[in-house]
């Protein structure tokens, strides 16, 4: 492990959160709503107030932005979560603006990495930022019409705003929704389009107009330009239905844009329709590779708004789900890298035979391999069988060690794959931090940045652990930064399984409608893949006001484009490749 | 005379007997018959190749910690069979913008260059023309691939199709070279291009006085053709499938299977200029038993070839490049005149191939060695740079 001698990205602490109100007498308020935290600032003095806070008060990562509809206050309000990565809590602050025309100064001169948060608030919720460099629809199609997290907006097959939905039982008897709401009938479209025709403009336009073209003439004065090639959406290495559109000169990349959305089901609103407890399995379907630690940062959440403690078996049951979920997760990591880089399925059939033991335990636990369902408010649903632990132990003391050393012998030192990965893709530790980048990500860049130690929950604070660091920001730096995290996540594991007290999984009594009171909660985890983040607003209802993910999946291909410029098309499916993403969580 | 010193001669000249007695000229009796002789090798190779993709299957599944095929016949050997009717009957489709009588000929052409091939191959002493410029005639049917490559990537119209094709010029262009060089050195110690003739003469297999232009050998062709690390224009993960993205049906089929028959010819020709070819016990006493020999030599290259591709990332094109120009490509001009003069001072001596062996081993340890100290020198550059500004 290598942690850099001076990491001179790292702004030191000047100030303190509760400086803020101080330093601005008059203009920046806290928010005083009950169960709520944080600053509240005018939109006028947004860009001046953040960038105190970037730059004197030190808070240099901004962590998530998004948006919320207030609609009985007829407000919109956008909510920042920035933190220092030096560590610490959060410095919360919103700014609010008029629901009939919410316009806010865009934070992208500040942090680079609001670009696609900001983007997904102006689709999702119609609040244009002034100042953003491209401000398109992200998530849903160009042409699409409305903003649909907008308490106001109506989907298709439109019941009720919450669950349960009292009109499916009239008469005690179940009636399709798709029976009683015809399709055509409560579907609206743009203006002047006709589905049966398609005669809205081109939707890409944007896209290829956003992608920075270089027509010149060559000696004959011929007029040539690049070529634009769409990577995606079927693509064998895009880990999806994820698309780059690409400019190409020869070989190199000389521009690039992500488009994504293919996937996009929006869950925000989902889980707006849901009640807490019904939350639980949607977050499984997120990152499908990691549903143990989905669980996580979403109970940690609702756990905050509701004041209530983790029993302490629960506690350890989940470091060890989170551990091996982050085992299997960069397993398969390995395996697919490995795949981007043109070893077909040797590598990865190798790392899944370790992966099928893991879900195995998994299965045991929670009854399912993938989608687990394991968590719930205040502990866990069930306990882990002693003969799922003993096998666990069995994996964690014996096995997994030696494999992962078989697996080293196999791949670091070969000389294709050093080839590939060192010195490409590199992404500075200033630039991670201005592009939001989390987890393996910012830690290759050299900055040694893990929830895990940096603002700790759970018990985490208890075992003795690295934080997995590489100075070299390339893509072998983001390799090895994952061997060392599973290295290190097989200490926790072996802490874990040796202190792991009896007692009850669960501190409260277990009940499918929990009451949660009014207020605004955080939670967030170090996630296998980032930070992973979950906003949850409740306004004492059973079902959340807002529910947001910060998704390190979506929020980390910020950097793509900055990554790949100048490489070949085939360091950009392997720096794609180490971003580590999965399109369950990023087109949520 | 005997039909089993040289079975082919015996039908040939029955065949021709057969037609004469027809009341056929005898150069059309002649001609047919030749024609006959090389749809009945067509056919056997076809079939030849329809086993490989089983043992394809088997080997990649081996590597990867599975079974393989192992549901349609005994050990999954009639799954190839399944795959072609599915190939066969599938939807003929042409995308649009396509230049189809040249995507329709890419296919046929890229087999052709495959089968050109078995026509020099010399799978006993007795089969596979000893053509006196053999080993030119590779080369040249080697370039074919090639032309139908840039063919079916050109006329796909499709970008990744496109720079797959981009991508073969640059690979035909650079490990032609080497590879070349590498043939002259079983030529040279032969004194002829003819491959059976060059088989012949080992009487030592060129592995023992070459093994150098072995290794030269083996890189180029699996740059020829195209297999992992150097499957740059399929590059499934980067490219999808490179030339043939836009094929489906048996013409996909037909560039699959001349791929891996183009790795098995290959594994023939390696057995055939390194591991003496249809050489072995008895064989002078039964000439057909050398065809036993040569298969085996062939899949056991072939097999070889699979191990490359199934443990190796894949090189980035400029590296694959700079390997060929800045290494394999100097390092080949350096092997030809060493080799033959080694070959010319020693060829007389009682430890001829003892001396080659040790000469092979003197040149790569001094290759090794210079590499090494250049590396380590532009390491201390690099390094003692990066210090003086950290």
């Amino acid at each position: 492990m290598t942690t850099p001698a001076s990491t001179p990205t790292l702004r030191p602490a000047q100030g303190d959160a509760s400086d803020l109100a101080a330093r601005f007498p008059g203009v920046v308020s806290p928010d005083t709503r009950p169960g709520f935290s944080g600053f509240t600032i005018p939109a006028d003095k947004l860009v001046e107030v953040a960038t105190i806070i970037r730059d004197e008060l030190g808070y240099d990562l901004l962590s998530s932005v998004t948006g919320v509809d207030y609609l009985p206050e007829n407000k919109m309000e956008v909510v920042y979560h920035a933190y220092k990565t030096t560590g610490g809590p959060a410095l919360v602050f919103k700014v609010q603006v008029p629901r009939d025309n919410p316009v806010v100064a865009s934070m992208t001169p500040i942090w680079k990495g609001a670009e696609f948060q900001e983007r997904e608030a102006w689709d999702l919720l119609g609040i244009k930022f002034t100042g953003h460099p491209d401000l398109r629809r992200i998530l849903m199609w160009e042409g699409f019409e409305g903003h649909p997290l907008r308490k106001d907006w109506k989907e298709a097959f439109y019941e009720e705003d919450a669950k349960p939905f009292k009109s499916r039982w009239p008469d005690g008897k179940h009636v399709l929704a798709e029976a009683r709401n015809p399709f055509s009938d409560n579907l609206r479209f743009p203006s002047g389009f006709d589905p049966e025709k398609m005669t809205f403009a081109d939707p890409e336009e944007a896209l290829y107009r956003s992608l920075k073209k270089y027509t010149f003439e060559d000696a004959d004065g011929i007029q040539a330009d690049h070529i634009i090639v769409n990577l995606g959406p079927q693509h064998p290495s895009t880990h999806g239905v994820f698309r780059s559109a690409v400019i190409l000169d020869g070989e190199t990349v000389v521009s690039l844009k992500p488009v994504m959305g293919y996937l996009h089901r929006n869950h925000d609103k989902i889980g707006e329709r849901n009640t807490f407890l019904q939350i639980i399995p949607y977050t499984d379907r997120l990152d499908y590779f990691c549903s143990m630690t989905n669980n996580h940062g979403y109970v940690l959440a609702v756990e905050k708004l509701m004041g209530i403690q983790v029993a302490e078996r629960a506690e350890y049951i989940r470091v060890i789900m989170d551990e091996i979920t982050r085992i299997q997760n960069h397993l398969i990591f390995f395996g697919m890298l490995l795949n981007d880089l043109g070893a077909m399925y040797t590598p990865a059939l190798y790392a899944f035979e370790e992966r099928e033991l893991i879900l195995d335990i998994f299965e045991a636990a929670a009854g399912s391999r993938m989608m687990c369902n394991y968590y719930r408010f205040g502990g866990v649903v069930r306990d882990v069988p002693a003969e799922a632990l003993q096998k666990l132990r069995d994996l964690v003391f014996d096995r997994l060690p030696g494999k992962i050393d078989e697996m080293e012998r196999l791949l670091t030192e070969n000389d294709v794959l050093v080839s590939r990965l060192k010195g490409v893709g590199y992404l500075s530790a200033e630039d991670a931090i201005n592009t939001s980048m989390t987890g393996p990500m910012l830690r290759a860049s050299g900055v040694p940045y893990d929830i895990r130690r940096a603002d700790p929950y759970s018990i985490y604070d208890r075992f003795d652990f690295k934080v997995a660091c590489r100075p070299d920001g390339d893509l072998y730096a983001r390799y090895m930064v994952r061997v060392d995290e599973v290295r290190e996540s097989i200490k926790i594991l072996q802490q874990a399984l040796k202190q792991i007290p009896e007692g009850p999984t669960m501190s409260v009594k277990p009940q499918y409608q929990v009451r949660v009171p009014a207020g605004e909660a955080y939670g967030r985890i170090e996630s296998p893949k980032g930070e992973l983040g979950y906003y949850v607003i409740s306004n004492g209802k059973p079902n959340p006001w807002r529910y947001h993910i910060r998704a390190s999946s979506f929020i980390n291909l910020t950097a793509l484009e900055m990554m790949c410029k100048g490489e070949k098309i085939a360091d950009f499916v392997a720096i794609l490749g180490a971003i580590d993403i999965v399109l369950g969580e990023l087109d949520r | 005379m005997d039909f089993w010193s040289n079975p082919v001669k015996f039908l040939d000249d029955w065949l021709t007997g057969v037609f004469s007695g027809w009341g056929m000229a005898a150069d059309a009796a002649r001609v047919l018959t030749a024609f006959v002789g090389i749809l009945v090798l067509i056919t056997l190779v076809m079939v030849l190749d329809i086993f490989l993709v089983w043992l394809e299957r088997k080997i990649v599944s081996r590597f990867q910690d599975r079974i393989g095929p192992n549901r349609v016949g005994p050990f999954g050997l009639i799954q190839p069979f399944a795959d072609i009717i599915k190939l066969i009957i599938k939807e003929n489709i042409y995308p649009v913008g396509v230049d189809k009588a040249v995507f329709n000929l890419a296919p046929v052409l890229m087999m052709m260059s495959v089968l050109l091939l078995w026509a020099v191959l010399p799978l006993t002493s007795f089969l596979g023309l000893d053509l006196n410029v053999g080993v030119l005639y590779v080369i040249g049917v080697g370039a074919l691939g090639t032309v139908a490559i840039i063919m079916a990537g050109w006329s796909s119209n499709n970008k990744y199709a496109l720079l797959g094709s981009f991508r073969q010029v640059a690979v035909m262009i650079s490990y032609e070279i080497p590879m070349v060089a590498a043939l002259l050195i079983p030529t040279i110690f032969a004194g002829s291009m003819g491959i059976n003739s060059i088989v012949a003469a080992q009487d030592t297999w060129y592995i023992v006085l070459a093994p150098l232009a072995f290794l030269l050998f083996l890189v180029s062709a699996t740059a020829e053709l195209g297999r992992a690390p150097f499957d740059l224009t399929e590059a499934e993960s980067e490219l999808i499938a490179g030339h043939h993205i836009e094929y489906s049906g048996m013409k996909f089929g037909l560039f699959y299977a001349s791929e891996l028959l183009h790795a098995f010819t290959f594994g023939g020709f390696i057995a055939a200029f390194f591991f003496g070819g249809w050489r072995g016990p008895w064989v002078e006493a039964y000439p057909a038993l050398g065809l036993f020999y040569f298969i085996v030599k062939a899949t056991i290259a072939y097999w070889l070839f699979g191990w490359i591709k199934y443990t190796f990332p894949r090189i980035r094109i400029d590296k694959m490049l700079d390997l060929n120009w800045k290494f394999l490509v100097p390092f080949a001009f350096v092997l030809v005149p060493f080799l033959a003069l080694m070959h010319a001072l020693l060829r007389e001596t009682s430890f001829y191939a003892l001396g080659m062996f040790l000469a092979n081993i003197a040149l790569g340890w001094a290759t090794i060695e210079i590499l090494r100290r250049r590396a380590h020198g532009e390491r201390a550059k690099v390094e003692g740079a990066v210090e003086m500004h950290g």
